[in-house]
C-alpha cells in the first residue's frame, strides 16, 4: 500500500478483516454479557447473603435468648424442689453438696453451686473454681440482685472453660441462697447453631482486662486464629455486615452483641462463605464461559467459511482475470451459486465470453484486414465514408500465374499462393505497410493509411525491394520442392486517394480509391514491358531522396491524359559498385538524347551500354524505338511520351 | 441489692383517756411511712418494757392464718411466744404449709380444711411460711415475748393500747427490712395516762418474688 497510511484496520486479507471484526464484535458483546451477568450474580449473591445474615442474626439472637430462658427455667424448677429445700434446711454441707450433684445431673448441667445471700459459697460441685470464680460470680450475683425475680444468666469463664451460667434464688420460701448452674459452651454449641442457621457461628467472649477469646466456633483452628486477630485489631461493627477473609475464603460476616455489662462482653459472629454461595453460579459461569468459547470458536469457523466463501471465488476470479489478461479465454469461472457472488461470476463469465468474442473478432479482423485497419475500425467505429489523404499504393502480381494454375492442382496452387502471400505480407508489415486486399495472386498494399507516416513512400519502395529478396528465398525453397520459380511485378505510386470504409452498411471494406490506386496498378502492368520488377511513379520517387532510381520512361497510361515519368528503384547492392553510377548517368544521357530526337547519339550511347548489359530490356526497347522512329519519325509535337492504350 | 430509703414520720400524741382505758394505761401511736411518701403497711410494732415482763403479761392466745385463693391471709401476723396458729384452707385445692425457719420448723402436708391441731410457736423469732406446691405463697409470723404489739394498717398507722406506764423500747419489724430491729428501736417513756407518738426509719431490702402461676388454667403453650 504505497503512499497510503497503513491503518490498524487495514488487512491484506478479507478473511483477517472479517475474522477480526466478527471476533472482536462477538468478544465485546460476550464480554459485556459475561461482565454484567458476573457482576449481577456476585452482587445479588452478596445482597442475598447480607439479607440472610440479618435474618439469621435475629433468629440466632432469639435462639440464644430462648436457650437462656430454657436453662433458667430448668434451674428454676430445681430451686422450687421441696426436697432440695429440705436438704438445704438441714444445713449439713455434705448433704447439700450431694443434693447439688444430684440436681446437676437432673438438668444435665456441668457445674452447680450454692451461694449464700452474701455471695459466700456454701457448696459447689467443682472445687477448683472456688477462688478463681469469685469475681466473676460476684458480677453475676449483682446482676441477679438487680432483677425482679433475682435471676440472671451470663457467659462466664472458669478455668478457661466457658459456661452459660444461670443463677436463681432458693426460696424457702424467702430467698435464702443462690443456686448457680453452669452449662459448658464449646464448639458443639456452635455446631448445633449451624444446624439451623446454615452459617458459620463463632462465639467470642471478652472478660475485663483480657482480649477477645473464641469460646465456641464452627471454624477450623486456622480460621479461628485469623478471626480473633481480625476482631482484636478492630472493633467489629455490630449489626452490620462486613467482609472477612479467612484462609483465603471470603466470608460475609455479621457481629452480634450477645452480652453486655459487668459480666463480660459476648459477641456472636455469624458468617457465610461468599464462595459457597457463589458455587452454583460458578458452575453456571463455567458453563457460560464454555458456551461463549464454543460460540466464539464457531463464529471463527463461520467467519473463515464466509471469508473463504467470498475469497475463494474472488481468488478464482482473479486467477481467471490474470489468465484472460494473458489471452487465455478458454475457461471461465466455475462458481455455481445463486447469491451475489454467483451473479458476479455469471457476469464475469459473460464478460469473458464478450472479451473472447471481441478478441476473436479482432484477431480475425487482423487476418482479414491488417492490424492497423482492424485497430482503426475497432477504435473509430465502423462508418461508411472516408477522407482524402496522400497514400503510397503498392501493387504486386505474379507473372504468368494463370499458366502456373493451369499446370497445377488447385490445392497446390492455393498452397503455393498462401506461402507466397505470407512471405510478401510479412514484408509489407515489416515496412509499416498494410495489405489492403489480395486479388487472386495480386497484393494491394497501402503505406500511409490508415496511419499516416512521412516516410511511407520510401518504406513502400524498400518494401518492394525486400519483397524481391523474399521472393528469391521463396524461389530457393520452391526449387527444393521441384517447383518453377516465380517472378513478380510491382508498381508503386504515391498520390491523393480517398481512404475509408466502403461498401454497404452491412458489409464494407476499409480501402482506398482514386487515380493514385489505378496508376499503381497500371505501373505494375508495365513492368513486363520494361523488363523490370518494380516501377515507381515520379511522385513516389520524388519522395525518396535517399534512394537511387533508373528512369525508365515517360508514359501515358490508359485512362490518363497526363504523362508520368516512371522509374526503377535500385537496390543498395546495385548502386554500391563504382561503375554503376557512370552506367546510370550514361543511360540517362542516352534517354535525354532520345527525347531530343538525337537518335544516333542515343543509339550510340545505348549500344555502348548494351555491350556490358545485354539482358537489360530497357536498352533493347529504346534501340528498337530509335530504329522505328528513323523509319517513321514521330510527329512534331512528340515529347518522348510512350502512350499505352492497353491496361 | 437496692435499698429504698423509707422515711417514717411519726405523729405521737398523748391522750388523756382515763375513762376510756384502765387506770394506769397508756396508748402508743405509731405511723410507718415508706420513703417519706408512701405509708408502709404490714409493719410489726412491738414494745418491750425495760422492767421486764410479768407472768400475767404472758398470753398464749390463738391466731389464724388462712389460705385463700392460693395466698396466705394475712401476710404478716404477730403472736406472743407460746401462742398457737391455725392454718385453715379455704381453697378447693390442697395446700402444703411449711417452714424451715429456726424459730419454728414444721410441715403440714397436703390438706384441706382446718388441720386438727394448731401449731404452737414457743420460741420468739420470725417464721417464714411457704406452700410446697405454690412457690409464690409466702407469709410471716412474728413471734415475740411481749404482749404489746400491733401491725400497721395500709396507712402505716398502728396503735398500741393499754400499756402500763413505764419505760419501753419500741421496735419495728417488716418482712423486707434490711437492718436488724435493734438499729431502729426507740426508747419511750410512757405515763399513766395519755398518748405518745413514735416514728421509725427502716430500710427495705429488695425482695425477689417467685413466679406466680397463672390464675386460670391453660394459657401459654
Amino acid at each position: 500500500m504505497r503512499g497510503v497510511a497503513t491503518s490498524v484496520f487495514q488487512f491484506k486479507y478479507f478473511r483477517t478483516r472479517l475474522l477480526v471484526f466478527l471476533v472482536s464484535l462477538l468478544g465485546v458483546v460476550l464480554g459485556a454479557v459475561f461482565f454484567s451477568v458476573n457482576q449481577a450474580n456476585i452482587s445479588n449473591a452478596r445482597l442475598h447473603l447480607e439479607e440472610t445474615l440479618q435474618i439469621t442474626a435475629k433468629t440466632f439472637a432469639k435462639s440464644l435468648k430462648d436457650r437462656e430462658q430454657i436453662l433458667t427455667e430448668k434451674v428454676r424448677l430445681l430451686s422450687g424442689d421441696f426436697a432440695f429445700k429440705s436438704a438445704f434446711a438441714t444445713h449439713d454441707p455434705e448433704t447439700i453438696k450431694s443434693a447439688l450433684e444430684n440436681h446437676r445431673q437432673r438438668v444435665g448441667a456441668n457445674i452447680m453451686m450454692l451461694l449464700a445471700m452474701d455471695g459466700e459459697i456454701i457448696a459447689d460441685t467443682m472445687h477448683s473454681v472456688e477462688h478463681k470464680a469469685a469475681p466473676a460470680l460476684k458480677d453475676l450475683l449483682k446482676q441477679a440482685m438487680g432483677s425482679s425475680h433475682g435471676e440472671a444468666s451470663a457467659i462466664q469463664i472458669f478455668d478457661n472453660v466457658a459456661y452459660q451460667m444461670v443463677v436463681v434464688p432458693l426460696f424457702t420460701p424467702e430467698p435464702s441462697a443462690w443456686i448457680l448452674i453452669g452449662f459448658v459452651i464449646n464448639d458443639n454449641f456452635a455446631l448445633e447453631q449451624r444446624e439451623f442457621t446454615h452459617s458459620e457461628v463463632s462465639l467470642l467472649y471478652l472478660s475485663s482486662g483480657k482480649s477477645w477469646q473464641i469460646i465456641s466456633s464452627t471454624l477450623q483452628n486456622e480460621e479461628k486464629l485469623q478471626l480473633s486477630e481480625a476482631i482484636a485489631s478492630k472493633t467489629a461493627p455490630t449489626d452490620q455486615v462486613f467482609d472477612l477473609l479467612l484462609q483465603n475464603e471470603e466470608y460475609l460476616s455479621l457481629a452480634l452483641g450477645v452480652q453486655k455489662g459487668g459480666v463480660g462482653q459476648g459477641l456472636a459472629i455469624l458468617q457465610r462463605s461468599l464462595d459457597t454461595a457463589l458455587a452454583p453460579y460458578l458452575r453456571l459461569r463455567v458453563l457460560m464461559l464454555t458456551l461463549f468459547g464454543i460460540g466464539l470458536a464457531m463464529s471463527v469457523v463461520g467467519a473463515l467459511m464466509i471469508a473463504r466463501g467470498l475469497s475463494h471465488p474472488i481468488e478464482q476470479l482473479v486467477k481467471t482475470a490474470r489468465r484472460i489478461e494473458g489471452g487465455d479465454y478458454s475457461k471461465g469461472v466455475k462458481i455455481e451459486r445463486s447469491d451475489e457472488i454467483g451473479t458476479l461470476a455469471n457476469s464475469f463469465n459473460s464478460m469473458v465470453e464478450g472479451l473472447a468474442e471481441r478478441d476473436k473478432v479482432q484477431s480475425l479482423l487482423g487476418k482479414v484486414v491488417s492490424r492497423e485497419v482492424a485497430d482503426e475500425l475497432l477504435n473509430k467505429g465502423i462508418e461508411l465514408g472516408g477522407e482524402e489523404r496522400e497514400v503510397t499504393v503498392l501493387f504486386s502480381d505474379i507473372r504468368d500465374f494463370t499458366r502456373f494454375c493451369e499446370r497445377h492442382a488447385p490445392n497446390e496452387v492455393l498452397d503455393l499462393l498462401n506461402r507466397y502471400l505470407t512471405h510478401m505480407s510479412d514484408s509489407v508489415e515489416v515496412h509499416g505497410g498494410v495489405v489492403d486486399k489480395y486479388i487472386g495472386d495480386a497484393i494491394m498494399a497501402l503505406f500511409g493509411a490508415p496511419v499516416f507516416h512521412p516516410e511511407s513512400p520510401q518504406q513502400a519502395v524498400n518494401c518492394a525491394l525486400e519483397m524481391l529478396s523474399e521472393l528469391r528465398l521463396l524461389n530457393e525453397e520452391l526449387a527444393k520442392d521441384g517447383l518453377q520459380p516465380l517472378s513478380i511485378g510491382i508498381g508503386i505510386n504515391t498520390g491523393k486517394v480517398v481512404a475509408g470504409n466502403m461498401g454497404s452498411v452491412n458489409r464494407l471494406n476499409y480501402t482506398v480509391i482514386g487515380d493514385g490506386v489505378n496508376l499503381a496498378s497500371r505501373l505494375e502492368g508495365l513492368t513486363k514491358q520494361y523488363g523490370v520488377e518494380i516501377i515507381v511513379s515520379q511522385s513516389t520517387r520524388d519522395l525518396c531522396p535517399d534512394l537511387h532510381f533508373r528512369e525508365l520512361d515517360l508514359v501515358q497510361v490508359k485512362g490518363k491524359t497526363e504523362p508520368v515519368a516512371i522509374f526503377e528503384p535500385l537496390s543498395v547492392a546495385d548502386t554500391s559498385s563504382g561503375s554503376c553510377k557512370s552506367v546510370l548517368d550514361q543511360y540517362h544521357v542516352a534517354i535525354a538524347q532520345y527525347r531530343s530526337r538525337e537518335w544516333d547519339v542515343a543509339e550510340k550511347l545505348l549500344n555502348q551500354l548494351i555491350v556490358c548489359d545485354r539482358d537489360r530490356k530497357i536498352y533493347q526497347l529504346y534501340l528498337a524505338r530509335i530504329i522505328n522512329f528513323r523509319q517513321n519519325p514521330p510527329s512534331s509535337d512528340w515529347d518522348g511520351v510512350a502512350v499505352f492504350t492497353q491496361k | 441489692m437496692i435499698l429504698k430509703k423509707t422515711t417514717l414520720s411519726f405523729a405521737t400524741s398523748l391522750l388523756l383517756s382515763f375513762l376510756a382505758s384502765p387506770a394506769g394505761a397508756a396508748t402508743l401511736s405509731a405511723s410507718v411511712t415508706e420513703n417519706g411518701k408512701a405509708q408502709l403497711g404490714n409493719a410489726v410494732v412491738y414494745a418491750i418494757p425495760d422492767a421486764g415482763l410479768s407472768a400475767a403479761e404472758k398470753n398464749a392466745g390463738m391466731k389464724i392464718v388462712d389460705q385463700i385463693d392460693k395466698e396466705f391471709v394475712p401476710r404478716v401476723s404477730v403472736i406472743q411466744t407460746g401462742a398457737s396458729v391455725e392454718f385453715p384452707n379455704h381453697d378447693k385445692i390442697r395446700h402444703h404449709v411449711y417452714s424451715f425457719s429456726p424459730a419454728k420448723s414444721f410441715e403440714i402436708p397436703l390438706y384441706k380444711g382446718t388441720p386438727a391441731d394448731p401449731i404452737k410457736f414457743d420460741q420468739p423469732g420470725v417464721v417464714k411460711l411457704g406452700c410446697n406446691i405454690h412457690d409464690w405463697m409466702g407469709a410471716n409470723i412474728f413471734i415475740t415475748d411481749t404482749p404489746y404489739f400491733g401491725i400497721s394498717d395500709a396507712n402505716g398507722n398502728v396503735v398500741l393500747r393499754d400499756l402500763p406506764a413505764g419505760n419501753y423500747k419500741i421496735f419495728v419489724w417488716h418482712p423486707q427490712q434490711s437492718t436488724d430491729t435493734n438499729s431502729t428501736a426507740q426508747q419511750v417513756a410512757l405515763k399513766d395516762t395519755g398518748s405518745q407518738a413514735v416514728s421509725f426509719t427502716v430500710e427495705k431490702k429488695k425482695q425477689w418474688i417467685p413466679f406466680r402461676a397463672p390464675t386460670s388454667a391453660g394459657g401459654g403453650y
